[in-house]
């Protein structure tokens, strides 16, 4: 039978009018609506299905929070068979900005990454982050990345762009390639490729914060012009000069990991290391220190110089300052008494000091101990003078073609306008860029690069260590990773994709080794320090640690180079954890992190120490009516800076831990518009001032220490958003002893069980502690069956990062509010990091203590709520219930320890009422439009105004735990002697020091349970003495020092 | 020689010579004729002071707490300050004709009906500040136990939130219908005088058909009575519950055994006080001074006197307790936050010292107790100080408490904050107008009841027949 049926005539005569519209039979678009910047006017291509369904989906997520009714819900006709609605799935992969590379893992739910974690299979971080990673992935929702290639400003397409190149790259004359550090094994293939296309390519590799001092150091005493692993946890003795190793210096999430190694006490074997710093503006790395010594910036050189020489070395010794002097003499003691387990780093950027430093090294015989050859620390690779010249030669008219990957000069080089000046004399520039930044704006051609989310890629951070990168979404706008574009241009047929697999093929052991490794995200370490590592099977290769042929040729020059100190006022340029050398400038969640060692969020400011306050702003701290006064107003004196001919206006704080005469400011700020709405504040100022003019360049590198520097107080008064404003918890009425616990392992070796013992003596009236639960209430006490969860927080471990906060915001939906709202004390994060002074007020010791919901089993905000919005389940946890919050806030005003956060306004548009953002600040909308809340997770409710909210434990996580072990017919596992993971809270996946352990405290086994049985002596509860039984403890901060903290305790009380 | 003796400090209660009718014609008078200019004026200016209070209320409904200028730390300010204020001005009424009834004074009856009156507002006031300073003001029904189909889901009956509910509730209920239940005579006397229809038929339903029976006036004694004895207990417990939002809690400085004695004295206190403001005016404006006399002012003053001592027994307590206790939380509290004058809120406790407890040592003399101007002055001093005292009590608390790093930075309320509270001024001003207008301001038929006895004209026709009785009495027995 060969009977057409036909429904048209159309279809019987198949004529070209029913061709086509057969073709299109679903033509209808989906549902979305367009935005206005040319983003979405093509039509719905189906490949980008996936990507609007996610949308469409958070939308529907998002509003299916309190009350609103859901909007739009498109449910899949097909379902991919990788995706389960409503289940996630975890993808390996890499992030990589600048020469910056961390082993992540990206949490994708419906088609829409929307956590980082770390991958715990690495072996150089292990699952750690900091806070630049935790919120990356806001990043790839940025509504400032660029949505089309231009040319000229004007949107083009890559064909176009491509065609445009292919003539005018060839007749450009010389062509440079300038990246950021780039320690891709494959892009650099790419690179060489393109240079068989261009033979005059010349690759220049530009740091916006170098490392040049250490790596010409490192080229004249070791022949290497690398940066070398360093092994804090074989040192018993760290000395770093001026490096914030723990928060910006190289590889900080590595260090933090290590370091936490040597400062983790065991109760068996009292023994922890040292770490000295000498520093000039008060650092992350320098309020962990055991001791802090305060130096002029000037003094580096000499103070290394002076190290030397008391080594025995070949130093000299100008130091004239009487306690420096013993800083250095008692340094040396310590150094030479620990011989091949010291360690010294200094954070200068001048090759001179960098050669004494190796010298140093040498002699307490850190080479192949605690500094190893055998592997190089790739993350930065720039060096000052290269680009200098590349500068030189653009002015000079002797560049033809500029191509610029991740380096943005025209911010962060400290002459920007020369190189501005120089790139108008280059005939073809291009940037690879997915934001319009500084640099990018002067550029002819951009091509908008994928964020690393959407590209494919590998890194090698450290040589022999390779982590990998695979899309997690499809490419949200039209951009094209730059590798893509090189291998176009170098006239290769295949894409980076392909090239990638070829070039891995054979390395990895073809498709099911490049899958393998794709899967675990990594390749290649020395130890197998990972569980996931033995978990898999694979047994890395143990490579020994190497030591470098020394050559001490350079050094006499070196020591001859050293000056002594200046006079006068001196300003030094940092790094703000968060913010960096400017990449987090245009992140809301990274803006509005507090700051770990000022506390404040949205700002830059000008850092002084206590005793300048006095003279410059007249205020004293040691008067409490000034204090306090200083404490309560968040206005604070501008002054203005003035330096090499230049000068900015920035409010100043007062930051204990500073040098007298020393200032700090940080860079990174002072960015361009374009780069996103967080770098304008409310009244479209641009936030902070860019502090990189003020650098310079010194024998080939750039110096951030500046001198010569003159302070006015302008009078004027401007607000720093300051999320903690009282710094001491010792008060005229008594040192609050109960809220933290920190001592001397001096003092803890002479009593072990001093915190116990004074924890007893609190509890005696109710039987001691053993009966402190039971007697000291008039109710009854009951079992607690089944799973309680609990935390155990290691204080000594906490260097107070803050890769936690951000881990927490991103995985909870938490708000961003933005200054103004901050001024106000409404800032919204579940988890902070309290930080407390002790002792000496100009260079005090320093604490940070982790602080979220205590969840306490006698909870004093369960009993006060009206509706019982807030109580206890079964499992311990103290639970919101939000659609039954009514916002009396009395459960606020009687938590002690300040936890529960109110939603003062409609800040997350889950509120039903119309208008009601209208007057919140540009944050708030920018955080509530469409693309940045794709970010949002969806298993987390989205609260409505007027109800309070705190941590929940991650009680979604907690969930999922439990439902995997029920599925699996096993008893949950959370940690501990051979056990898996089956969850772990957001906080503690993030921490690179594990300081973090929670679990079920009823498993006897569980790593928490044996977290605290094993730090007994150590234990304490914040606020034991309220019987409110939080479920959070703390092992007290143990500083490895000889003086008994119990001197200062007395001297307060 | 008298068989009765009457001691010499026991005043008239009404002065001049009046009768039954004069009584009507004096109270119901200002009902009667056209208001003046001058309440027209004070009425225009508490019906704005009411809008903008309506509208700072919008505007927190719309947008969120936010409007304010609480924050993490200082989850309760200006609002609940402004509460537990409104809640012991409305104190005095119902201390007035429930207690003094049920211990027989007779003076209470020239001031019982406007006290009241402003009790009810008063109580009015109290209660917007607890609805709107919640959150989510229209899930505010989930207090209340009702039964629903989550569970059913209760309340939470730990909360002292929930007992101030309860409490308020009761509270205003009997104050209402004792207010009412008195006013029940009065309206029939508007009734029965009106001249117009309409004024006769809305009078007639407000008065429910009283006709002055002696049936009548047997049952509203007895109801009166077991009101009185009803609202007695109320009296001291309302405040005492209020004050458990704060006892109960484990904030330093909220958390103090000494807290109901302490906030019942002193709502009676600014109670009184309010009374006096109010009085002072109204028998003046009014005509009233024969029966608001300066007896009854000078009796409110002993009470001021009285109570002012006790709330300043109650701060030196507590400060003792903050050294004697040795808990450097308290500590810090009592000696930091509040007594020491230049720490960021020791201006609200000196405040408050010198409003409440040092100036009312005035009362001490009698001059200035019968003294109108220096009591208007003082009657507003101690509630500027009642209210200083509820600050205090709030924010000097959770300002500063356990943890250091929560400390908060420095609180001042934003418009829409002090909006709030001068609409409630508003609300008290325009209600009271009304009152003073179209209820009869001081209780008619009970100033009846005691003008024969301590009347100035009766009681001296009385004395010279009780002697006279007495000489007869005497010389018969004499034989």
């Amino acid at each position: 039978m060969d009977k057409k049926h036909w429904q048209s005539f159309g279809e019987l005569n198949n004529s070209e009018a029913f061709q086509q519209s057969a073709k299109n039979e679903f033509n209808e678009e989906l549902p979305f609506e367009a935005d206005d910047k040319g983003f979405m006017e093509t039509k719905t291509p189906r490949r980008d299905f996936l990507k609007y369904l996610g949308f469409s989906t958070a939308a529907a997520a998002v509003a299916a929070s309190c009350e609103v009714p859901v909007k739009k819900a498109i449910p899949f006709a097909n379902r991919p068979e990788d995706i389960v609605p409503g289940v996630a799935n975890y993808y390996a992969t890499t992030y990589v900005q600048d020469g910056d590379a961390v082993s992540v893992v990206a949490k994708v739910r419906d088609g829409r990454p929307i956590k980082i974690e770390g991958n715990e299979a690495s072996p150089i971080t292990g699952g750690g982050t900091s806070a630049r990673v935790q919120a990356s992935v806001l990043d790839l929702y940025d509504g400032a990345r660029l949505r089309f290639p231009t040319i000229d400003g004007k949107e083009v397409t890559l064909e176009a762009i491509d065609k445009s190149l292919a003539e005018a790259l060839p007749s450009a004359g010389s062509v440079v390639l300038l990246t950021s550090t780039i320690n891709s094994p494959s892009s650099l293939e790419v690179i060489n490729q393109f240079k068989t296309k261009y033979p005059t390519l010349q690759h220049v590799t530009y740091d916006a914060v170098s490392y040049s001092g250490i790596l010409l150091a490192n080229e004249a005493t070791y022949g290497k012009k690398a940066i070398p692993s360093y092994r804090f946890d074989n040192a018993k003795v760290i000395v770093s000069l001026g490096a914030d190793f723990l928060g910006t210096w190289i590889s900080p999430i590595e260090f933090a990991k290590q370091y936490a190694v040597g400062k983790k006490l065991s109760e068996k074997k009292l023994d922890m290391s040292k770490h000295i710093q000498f520093e000039s503006v008060a650092s992350l790395t320098g309020s962990n220190a055991d001791d802090r010594y305060l130096h002029r910036p000037s003094e580096t050189g000499a103070i290394a110089s002076a190290l030397l020489a008391a080594l025995g070395g070949a130093g000299k010794d100008t130091i004239t300052d009487k306690d420096l002097k013993a800083a250095i003499a008692k340094t040396a003691k310590e150094l030479s008494e620990h011989k091949g387990e010291a360690l010294v780093v200094s954070g200068s950027n001048d090759k001179h000091v960098q050669v004494i430093v190796n010298a140093i090294n040498e002699a307490i015989g850190a080479g192949g101990k605690t500094i190893d050859w055998s592997s190089t620390n790739n993350a930065r690779k720039g060096v000052d003078g290269d680009f200098a010249a590349l500068v030189e030669s653009m002015n000079a008219k002797s560049v033809g073609a500029l191509l610029i990957v991740g380096a943005n000069p025209a911010y962060s080089w400290f002459d920007a306008e020369k190189f501005k000046a120089g790139i108008k004399n280059v005939k073809v520039s291009v940037s690879f860029n997915s934001k319009a930044d500084e640099t990018t704006q002067l550029c002819k051609y951009v091509i908008p690069d994928h964020h690393y989310l959407e590209s494919w890629g590998d890194a090698e951070p450290k040589s022999g260590h390779f982590s990998f990168l695979q899309p997690t979404i499809n490419p949200l706008f039209k951009t094209r990773q730059w590798q893509d574009s090189l291998l176009k241009w170098s006239g290769a047929t295949a894409d980076y994709v392909s090239f990638l697999k070829t070039y891995w093929g054979a390395k990895v052991g073809g498709e099911n080794g490049w899958n393998k490794v794709l899967q675990l995200g990594v390749m290649g370490g020395e130890t197998a320090t990972s569980k996931v590592l033995t978990d898999l099977n694979i047994v890395p290769a143990t490579v020994a640690l190497s030591s470098a042929a020394y050559n001490a040729g350079s050094l006499s020059a070196a020591v001859d180079a050293t000056k002594a100190g200046q006079t006068g006022i001196e300003l030094q340029l940092y790094q703000k954890i968060a913010i960096g050398a400017g990449q987090g400038a245009a992140n809301p969640w990274l803006m509005e992190m507090p700051d770990p060692i000022t506390r404040a969020t949205w700002d830059n400011y000008l850092i002084v120490s206590p005793a300048m306050a006095k003279t410059l702003l007249g205020i004293d701290l040691d008067n409490n009516g000034q204090a306090d006064s200083y404490e309560v107003n968040p206005p604070k004196h501008v002054v203005e800076i003035k330096a090499n001919g230049k000068s900015i206006k920035l409010p100043a704080l007062i930051i204990p831990g500073t040098h007298a005469d020393t200032v700090g400011v940080a860079v990174g700020y002072g960015r361009d518009a374009k780069v996103g709405r967080a770098t304008v504040d409310e009244h479209k100022n641009t936030v902070g001032a860019n502090a990189f003019p003020f650098a310079s360049l010194s024998n080939g590198t750039v110096s951030f220490n500046v001198a010569s520097v003159t302070l006015t107080d302008t009078k004027d008064k401007y607000p720093v958003a300051l999320t903690q404003t009282h710094n001491i918890y010792n008060t005229d009425q008594g040192n609050r002893t109960e809220v933290m616990k920190e001592l001397t392992l001096a003092e803890l070796k002479k009593d072990p069980t001093v915190v116990l013992d004074d924890r007893e003596e609190e509890a005696k009236p109710f039987g001691g502690l053993a009966n402190f639960r039971k007697d000291a209430t008039i109710y009854g006490s009951y079992d607690k069956p089944g799973a309680k969860w609990g935390m155990s927080i290691d204080l000594n471990a906490c260097n107070g990062c803050g890769a936690c906060v951000v881990a927490c915001t991103a995985e909870n939906n938490v708000a961003v509010v933005g200054k103004p709202e901050v001024l106000r004390f409404h800032d919204m994060q579940w988890l902070r990091i309290d930080r407390y002074y002790s002792g000496d007020a100009n260079n005090p010791k320093v604490v940070f203590q982790p602080l979220m919901c205590q969840h306490c089993d006698n909870a004093p905000c369960e009993n006060v709520c009206p509706v019982a919005a807030t109580n206890h389940s079964s499992e311990g946890l103290n639970q919101m219930t939000y659609n039954r919050c009514i916002g009396t806030r009395y459960c606020a005003n009687n938590c002690p320890y300040k936890v529960r956060r109110f939603n003062w306004a409609d800040y997350s548009g889950a509120d039903s009422f119309p208008h009601n953002q209208d007057e919140l600040n540009d944050t708030v909308h920018l955080m509530n439009d469409d693309l940045t809340r794709m970010v949002l997770n969806p298993d987390v409710t989205v609260r409505s105004r007027g109800v309070i909210e705190k941590c929940s434990f991650c009680v979604q996580r907690l969930q999922e735990g439990k439902l995997k072990a029920k599925k699996e017919s096993r008893p949950l596992e959370t940690g501990g002697e051979g056990k898996k993971w089956d969850l772990k809270v957001a906080c503690q996946q993030s921490c690179p020091t594990e300081a973090i352990v929670f679990g079920n405290v009823n498993d006897k086994k569980s790593a928490v349970t044996a977290h605290r049985s094993d730090n007994a002596n150590r234990l304490f509860y914040s606020l034991e003495q309220l019987h409110v039984l939080p479920n959070v403890s703390y092992l007290a901060k143990v500083r490895n020092r000889e003086e008994e903290q119990g001197a200062e305790k007395k001297e307060h009380a | 020689m008298s068989v009765k003796y009457e001691s010499q400090l026991r005043e008239p209660l009404v002065y001049g010579d009046k009768t039954y009718h004069q009584v009507t014609e004096d109270i119901i008078r200002p009902i009667e004729a056209k208001p003046s200019r001058l309440w027209y004026i004070g009425f225009f200016v508490s019906v704005s002071m009411l809008m903008f209070g309506v509208y700072s209320v919008y505007r927190e409904v719309t947008y969120g707490i936010g409007q304010w200028n609480l924050n993490k730390t200082i989850g309760w300010g200006w609002d609940i300050t402004n509460f537990v204020w409104w809640v012991g001005i409305g104190h005095a009424g119902t201390l007035i004709s429930a207690i003094l009834l049920l211990f027989r004074q007779g003076w209470r009856t020239g001031v019982n009906r406007a006290a009241e009156a402003m009790t009810i507002f008063a109580v009015m006031c109290a209660g917007q500040f607890p609805i709107f300073h919640m959150g989510r003001v229209w899930m505010a029904f989930f207090v209340l136990p009702y039964p629903n189909t989550r569970g059913p889901l209760w309340v939470n009956f730990n909360s002292p939130l929930l007992w101030d509910v309860f409490a308020i509730s009761t509270y205003f209920t009997v104050s209402l219908l004792f207010w009412y239940s008195g006013l029940i005579p009065d309206f029939a006397t508007v009734r029965d005088r009106a001249k117009t229809k309409l004024r006769k038929h809305l009078y007639g339903i407000a008065s429910f058909g009283w006709t002055g029976s002696t049936k009548h006036w047997q049952r509203h004694e007895s109801l009166s009575l077991v009101l009185a004895g009803l609202s007695t207990p109320l009296v001291l417990s309302v405040h005492t519950i209020v004050s458990f939002d704060f006892a109960t809690s484990v904030v330093p400085g909220w958390h103090t055994t000494i807290f109901p004695p302490y906030f019942v004295a002193g709502a009676i206190f600014s109670g009184f006080a309010m009374t006096q403001t109010l009085l002072v005016v109204v028998r003046k404006v009014f005509g009233l001074t024969d029966y608001v006399t300066m007896g009854h002012i000078e009796a409110m003053n002993k009470v001021i006197v009285l109570t002012g001592s006790i709330v300043g027994i109650a701060y030196l307590t507590e400060l003792f307790m903050g050294w004697y206790s040795q808990n450097k939380y308290e500590g810090y509290t009592f000696w930091y936050s509040r007594a020491n004058l230049f720490s960021p809120y020791g201006w609200s406790y000196w405040g408050m010292m010198a409003c409440n407890v040092l100036s009312p040592q005035i009362f001490w003399w009698r001059k200035m107790r019968r003294n109108l101007f220096v009591t208007f002055f003082m009657s507003v001093i101690v509630n500027v100080g009642m209210w200083f005292e509820r600050f205090v009590i709030i924010v000097t608390s959770v300002y500063r408490d356990y943890l250091p790093s929560s400390w908060s930075v420095y609180y001042s309320p934003s418009i829409w904050e002090i909006g709030f509270y001068m609409g409630t001024f508003g609300l008290f001003f325009t209600c009271f107008f009304l009152f003073a207008k179209y209820f009869p301001v001081i209780a008619v038929a009970e100033i009846k009841y005691v003008l024969k006895i301590t009347g100035e004209g009766q009681k001296e026709r009385m004395g010279t027949m009780e002697g006279k009785l007495a000489d007869e009495f005497a010389h018969e027995y004499a034989h």
